[in-house]
C-alpha cells in the first residue's frame, strides 16, 4: 500500500532560530512524518576562537574569557582555569580563598540549575511558570555575585592564586536569608512537577541512554549520573577542598529526561548543604596569594577539571615559559554529551528530540567557543 | 414557512452555492476547488434550513464538511503534486455535450411538473426521525453501522507498515 | 420566569424587552421588511458586541494574561490605562498598524480566507445560547448539533492556514490540528449525547429549563460528561494542555507561524472567543445556564449566566498556567483509548437512569439519588480504567538515588516501571 501512498522523508531545520535550541545552534532532523530518522548537528555559529586568542594574552589577561564559554556558569570557568594554571604553576592557595571558591562554585550550580531545570520544563510546555519561579531566585544570586564581584553574569571573579576581592560584610547574611527562600522554591518546583503524570509521561523514557553507552561516549555530569553511573569530580578527584564537606550526589535509574530533571533538582538541595557547610566553618586568613604580574609558570603541560554543573569542565595548558599560553583548550562538557544526540533521539519524534535536547542542558558559547 | 425573510435567504443561498459550484468546475488549482465545494455544502446545508429540516441541516454539515470534505482535503494534500492539477483534459468536449443534453432534460422536466405548495408544514423533528430509524429502517441503520465499522477496521489495516504486522505476527 | 420579571423596557432582568420595544416600535412606523433586517442587526449587537466582545477582550486578553502573570509571581499588564485595562486595546491597535506579511511562495487566496472561516463560529455560536429565560436570539431546536456542527469549521480554517502558508512547520500545525480534533470529537459528541438523552431535548433553552425544574444541574448528575467535555473541548480549541497545534516551543506557533499583523490578531482573538462560546455552551448546559435555584428572579440571570461562563474561563486559564503539554501521539492515545470508552459507560449509565425514571413515572427527587450514584460511578470507572490500561503511579520513583562515594554503575534493585 506505500507505493501509492508515497511519503518519502525530508529534511527539517530545527533552529538555528528556534524558541528551544538554548542558544544558536542547529539539528538537521530527517523526518518521516513524525518520526525522526536521523540526526545532525551543526555548530558553529557561536565560534568565537577563544584559544586562538588566549594564546596572544596573559594568564591573567584569559580569565574574563573562560567567563564567557559557558555564560551561566562563569564562575566554575573560572575556578577551572585557574586551578589549571595553579597546577602548572605549582601555587597554593589559602584555605580562606578555597571556601570562598567553593560557596562560589556551589551558588553558580543552583543559579545553572535553575536555568537548565527551567528551561527544561518550559520545552515540555509548561508555559514558563516553573522557570518564572526559578528565575525569581536565581536574580538573588544574581544580586549576591554582583555584590561581591561587581558583575551578575561573567563574574571574573577567580584569580590565580585566590579570588580577587574578599567577601564583603553583608555577603553572609543575604546569603543565609537566601538559602531557606531557595529551599522553598524547589520544594515548589518538584511539587508542581515531579509527580505531574503529564510531564512524567513527556518525560519518562524519553532520550534514554544506557550505561554503557554513556561510559563509552565520555559523558559527564547529569546525564552520566542519570544513567547511573556513580560519577563525580568533586567526589572522584577532589579539588579545592571538597573532600571535607558532607553531600550527596544523586544518581537515576534508567538514564531517561525525567532522571536527569530530577538529579538536577536534587544537586540544587545539596549544593545548598555545602554552602552551608562553608560559611559555617569558613576561615580566615587571606583570600589569595600574591601572584607576580606577567606570570610565566615553568615548561610543560597540566590538565585540571572541575564538576561544573553540565559535567566535567577540562582546562588543558601548555606552558613555554612565555606569559602567554603555548596552547589553551577547553574541554567543554555539552559538545562531548551532545554526541549522544543522535542515538538519543532517532526513533522518536520531533517533540522527544526537544525534550532531549533541554535534557543535556547545553550552552552554546562552551560548544563553539 | 414564509416571509420576506424567506425569499432574501433562498436568493442569496442560491447566489452563493451555484456561485461556489461554478468556481469548483473553474478552479484551476484542486485545493481551490476543495475548498469552493466545503462552500457548496454550506449552501445546500442552508436550503435545507429553508425547508424546516434543521436536524438534515446540521447533519449535513457535521458529516459532510466535517468529516468527508476534510477526508478529501487529506487526499489531496497526500498525492504528489504533478497530478494535482485540475487543468485542461481531453474530455472537455464531450463534458461541454453532456452538460448541455443533461441542462435539456432538467429544463423540460422542471417546466412539465406540477408545483402544488404544500399547505401545512410538515416540521420533521429529530424525534420522529428518530422513531423512524428505530422501527421502521432499523435494518438498514444496523447495517450501515455494521458497514462503518467495517471500513474503519480496513483503513487502520491498510496503513500498517510491514514492521507493525511482522510484530503481531510474532 | 417567575413573577417577578416584568414587561417594562427598563426592567434590567430581562433585557429582551428592549430589543421588543424596538422592533415594535420600527414596525409601526416603517414596513415589515425593514423590521426583517433591523431584527438580526439588532441580535448581532446585542449579544456579540454587547456582551461577548466586552467579555473577549476584557477577560480574555487582559484577565488571562494577569491571572497567568499571578501564578507566575509576576504582575500581568498594569501600564497601560487604570490597573492596565486598557491593554487589549493597545493590543488591537499596535496590530492593525502592523504590516501583514503574506510570503511569496504562499497561497494567497487561502491564507485570505482562512480567518474568515476562524472567526464564524465565535460569532455563530452565540446566536444559540440563552442569556435568560426571553434573551435568546435563535431559539433553534437542534441546538446541540449546530454546536457540534460548527466546532467544525475552526478545525477547516487552521488546516486551510497550516497549508496556505508553504512553510513545514506550518503545516506540521495544520495536520496535527485535524488529526487532534478528529480524535477528539468522538468523546465530546458522545458526552453531549448523554445530556440530550437525560434531557431529551437539543434545544438549549429547553435544556436549561429542564435543569431549573428538577433543581439540579447536570454537572452533577453526569459528572464523567463534564469532565471528557471539558477535556475535548481544550482540545478542540487547542489549549494547553493539549495545544501541540501551535506549540511555541516546538514548532513555533504551528499554523500561524506565518501570519502577522491583524491576520494573527484575528486568529488569537477569536480563539478567546471561541473558547468563552465553548465555556458559554458548557455553562448553560452542566451548570444550569442562567437558573439558579430561583436566584433569578431577582438577580438579573444574564449576569449569573455570565458569571457561570467566567468561571468556566477561568479553569482554562488555570490549567494553562500549570500544565505541561503532551505529545500528539499521547493526546491520540488518550482520546481514544481513554475518553472514548468512559464516554460509552456514561451515555450507558444515564440512558439506563433515564429509562428507569421514565418508564417507572418516579418522581422528581429521584435524580439527586442517580446524581449520588453517577459520582460514585464514574469516579471508580475512570480510576479503574485507568489502572486497566497500565497506570501505576507508584512505581515510578520521583527522587533520585543518593550515593556518596564516587564508582562505577551503580545498578537498580527491583522494578522501576510504569509511565506511559
Amino acid at each position: 500500500m506505500s507505493e501509492i501512498v508515497q511519503s518519502e522523508p525530508f529534511v527539517m531545520n530545527i533552529g538555528p532560530q528556534h524558541p528551544s535550541t538554548h542558544g544558536v545552534f542547529r539539528v538537521k532532523a530527517t523526518v518521516d512524518g513524525e518520526r525522526i530518522i536521523d540526526a545532525e548537528m551543526v555548530i558553529g555559529y557561536l565560534h568565537r576562537s577563544m584559544e586562538k586568542l588566549a594564546e596572544e594574552r596573559t594568564y591573567t589577561q584569559n580569565i574574563p574569557f573562560t567567563d564567557r564559554t559557558d555564560y551561566l556558569s562563569s564562575m566554575s570557568n573560572n575556578l577551572g582555569y585557574c586551578l589549571a594554571v595553579e597546577k602548572l604553576a605549582d601555587i597554593e592557595v589559602p584555605e580562606r580563598g578555597q571556601a570562598i571558591r567553593v560557596i562560589m562554585a556551589e551558588l553558580q550550580r543552583v543559579a545553572s540549575h535553575c536555568m537548565g531545570a527551567g528551561a527544561f520544563a518550559n520545552d515540555t510546555g509548561a508555559w514558563q511558570t516553573p522557570i518564572m519561579w526559578f528565575m525569581r531566585e536565581r536574580e538573588k544570586i544574581l544580586d549576591i555575585f554582583e555584590m561581591t564581584s561587581g558583575a551578575r553574569l561573567t563574574c571574573n571573579y577567580m584569580r590565580i592564586g585566590g579570588v580577587a576581592f574578599d567577601l564583603p560584610e553583608s555577603f553572609e547574611e543575604e546569603v543565609r536569608a537566601f538559602i531557606p527562600a531557595m529551599r522553598q522554591t524547589i520544594d515548589d518546583g518538584e511539587g508542581l512537577l515531579s509527580g505531574n503524570e503529564i510531564f512524567i509521561a513527556r518525560a519518562r523514557n524519553v532520550a534514554v541512554v544506557p550505561h554503557e553507552m554513556a561510559i563509552n561516549a565520555s559523558l559527564s555530569g547529569p546525564m552520566l549520573r542519570g544513567s547511573g553511573v556513580a560519577w563525580d569530580i568533586r567526589k572522584a578527584d577532589p579539588y579545592c577542598g571538597y573532600e571535607q564537606y558532607d553531600f550527596e550526589i544523586p544518581i537515576g535509574y534508567q538514564g531517561d529526561a525525567y532522571d536527569r530533571f530530577i538529579i538536577r533538582i536534587e544537586e540544587m538541595r545539596q549544593s545548598l548543604k555545602i554552602v552551608e557547610q562553608a560559611l559555617d566553618g569558613l576561615p580566615g586568613g587571606p583570600h589569595s596569594t600574591e601572584v607576580p604580574l606577567a606570570l610565566r609558570p615553568p615548561a610543560g603541560e597540566a590538565y585540571a577539571r572541575i564538576e561544573s554543573p553540565r559535567g566535567e569542565l577540562g582546562y588543558y595548558l601548555v606552558s613555554d615559559e612565555g606569559p602567554s599560553p603555548y596552547r589553551f583548550h577547553i574541554r567543554p562538557p555539552s559538545l562531548i554529551n551532545l554526541t549522544v544526540l543522535r542515538e538519543m533521539t532517532v526513533g522518536g519524534s520531533i517533540a522527544d528530540a526537544i525534550v532531549a535536547l533541554g535534557s543535556i542542558d547545553i550552552v552554546v558559547g562552551e560548544i563553539d567557543r | 414557512m414564509d416571509g420576506a425573510g424567506v425569499g432574501i435567504a433562498f436568493w442569496a443561498l442560491a447566489f452563493v452555492t451555484l456561485g461556489a459550484a461554478g468556481g469548483v468546475m473553474v478552479s484551476r488549482n484542486l485545493l481551490h476547488a476543495v475548498l469552493l465545494l466545503i462552500v457548496t455544502f454550506i449552501g445546500v446545508a442552508g436550503f435545507f434550513v429553508l425547508l424546516s429540516a434543521e436536524f438534515i441541516a446540521m447533519a449535513q454539515i457535521v458529516i459532510y464538511v466535517g468529516a468527508i470534505a476534510v477526508l478529501m482535503l487529506f487526499a489531496i494534500v497526500l498525492t504528489p503534486r504533478t497530478i494535482r492539477d485540475n487543468s485542461e483534459t481531453a474530455m472537455v468536449g464531450p463534458a461541454i455535450l453532456l452538460g448541455i443534453a443533461l441542462g435539456t432534460v432538467f429544463l423540460f422536466v422542471i417546466y412539465d411538473t406540477e408545483w402544488a405548495v404544500v399547505a401545512s408544514d410538515p416540521a420533521l423533528s429529530a424525534e420522529d426521525l428518530g422513531k423512524a430509524l428505530l422501527s421502521t429502517w432499523v435494518l438498514p441503520f444496523e447495517i450501515a453501522s455494521v458497514l462503518l465499522t467495517a471500513a474503519l477496521v480496513g483503513a487502520i489495516m491498510l496503513v500498517r507498515t510491514s514492521e507493525e504486522e511482522a510484530e503481531d505476527d510474532a | 420566569m417567575g413573577p417577578l420579571v416584568t414587561d417594562h423596557w427598563y426592567d434590567l432582568r430581562d433585557l429582551s424587552n428592549i430589543s421588543r420595544e424596538i422592533l415594535e416600535g420600527i414596525d409601526k412606523v416603517a414596513p415589515s421588511e425593514v423590521a426583517y433586517i433591523v431584527a438580526p442587526v439588532l441580535g448581532f449587537v446585542a449579544f456579540f458586541l454587547i456582551f461577548v466582545l466586552p467579555s473577549q477582550l476584557i477577560v480574555g486578553v487582559y484577565g488571562e494574561r494577569r491571572i497567568i502573570g499571578r501564578m507566575q509571581a509576576r504582575r500581568g499588564p498594569n501600564r497601560v490605562g487604570p490597573f492596565g485595562l486598557l491593554q487589549p486595546i493597545a493590543d488591537a491597535i499596535k496590530l492593525l498598524q502592523k504590516e501583514a506579511l503574506t510570503p511569496k511562495t504562499a497561497d494567497r487566496a487561502i491564507m485570505w480566507a482562512a480567518p474568515i472561516f476562524f472567526v464564524a463560529p465565535a460569532v455563530l455560536l452565540f446566536a444559540t445560547i440563552p442569556f435568560g429565560p426571553r434573551m435568546i436570539f435563535a431559539d433553534i431546536p437542534v441546538a446541540l448539533i449546530y454546536f457540534i456542527a460548527i466546532s467544525a469549521l475552526p478545525v477547516l480554517a487552521a488546516f486551510m492556514a497550516g497549508w496556505g502558508s508553504n512553510n513545514k512547520y506550518s503545516l506540521y500545525g495544520a495536520m496535527r490540528v485535524v488529526a487532534m480534533s478528529v480524535s477528539y470529537e468522538v468523546p465530546l459528541v458522545l458526552s453531549l449525547l448523554a445530556v440530550v438523552v437525560f434531557s431529551s431535548t437539543m434545544s438549549l433553552q429547553g435544556i436549561v429549563l429542564f435543569q431549573a425544574d428538577v433543581n439540579l444541574w447536570l454537572v452533577f448528575m453526569m459528572p464523567l460528561a463534564f469532565l471528557i467535555y471539558f477535556i475535548s473541548v481544550s482540545a478542540e480549541l487547542n489549549r494547553t494542555p493539549t495545544d501541540i497545534a501551535e506549540a511555541e516551543s516546538e514548532i513555533v506557533a504551528g499554523y500561524l507561524t506565518e501570519y502577522s499583523g491583524m491576520k494573527w490578531g484575528l486568529f488569537y482573538g477569536m480563539d478567546i472567543g471561541y473558547a468563552l462560546a465553548a465555556s458559554a455552551f458548557a455553562a448553560t448546559v452542566f451548570l444550569g445556564g442562567w437558573s439558579m435555584w430561583g436566584l433569578e428572579e431577582w438577580v438579573p440571570p444574564w449576569m449569573i449566566f455570565i458569571a457561570k461562563t467566567h468561571l468556566f474561563y477561568f479553569v482554562f486559564i488555570w490549567t494553562r498556567g500549570t500544565l505541561p503539554r503532551l505529545r500528539i501521539d499521547q493526546l491520540m492515545a488518550f482520546a481514544w483509548k481513554f475518553l472514548l470508552p468512559l464516554a460509552v459507560f456514561n451515555l450507558f449509565l444515564v440512558s439506563l437512569e433515564r429509562l428507569l425514571w421514565v418508564e417507572n413515572d418516579i418522581g422528581d427527587g429521584i435524580v439527586f439519588a442517580f446524581a449520588a450514584g453517577n459520582l460514585v460511578a464514574s469516579a471508580a470507572a475512570a480510576y479503574l480504567w485507568a489502572r486497566l490500561l497500565g497506570y501505576r503511579p507508584e512505581r515510578i520513583p520521583t527522587k533520585p538515588r543518593l550515593v556518596r562515594e564516587a564508582g562505577g554503575y551503580v545498578p537498580v534493585e527491583g522494578q522501576t516501571g510504569g509511565g506511559e
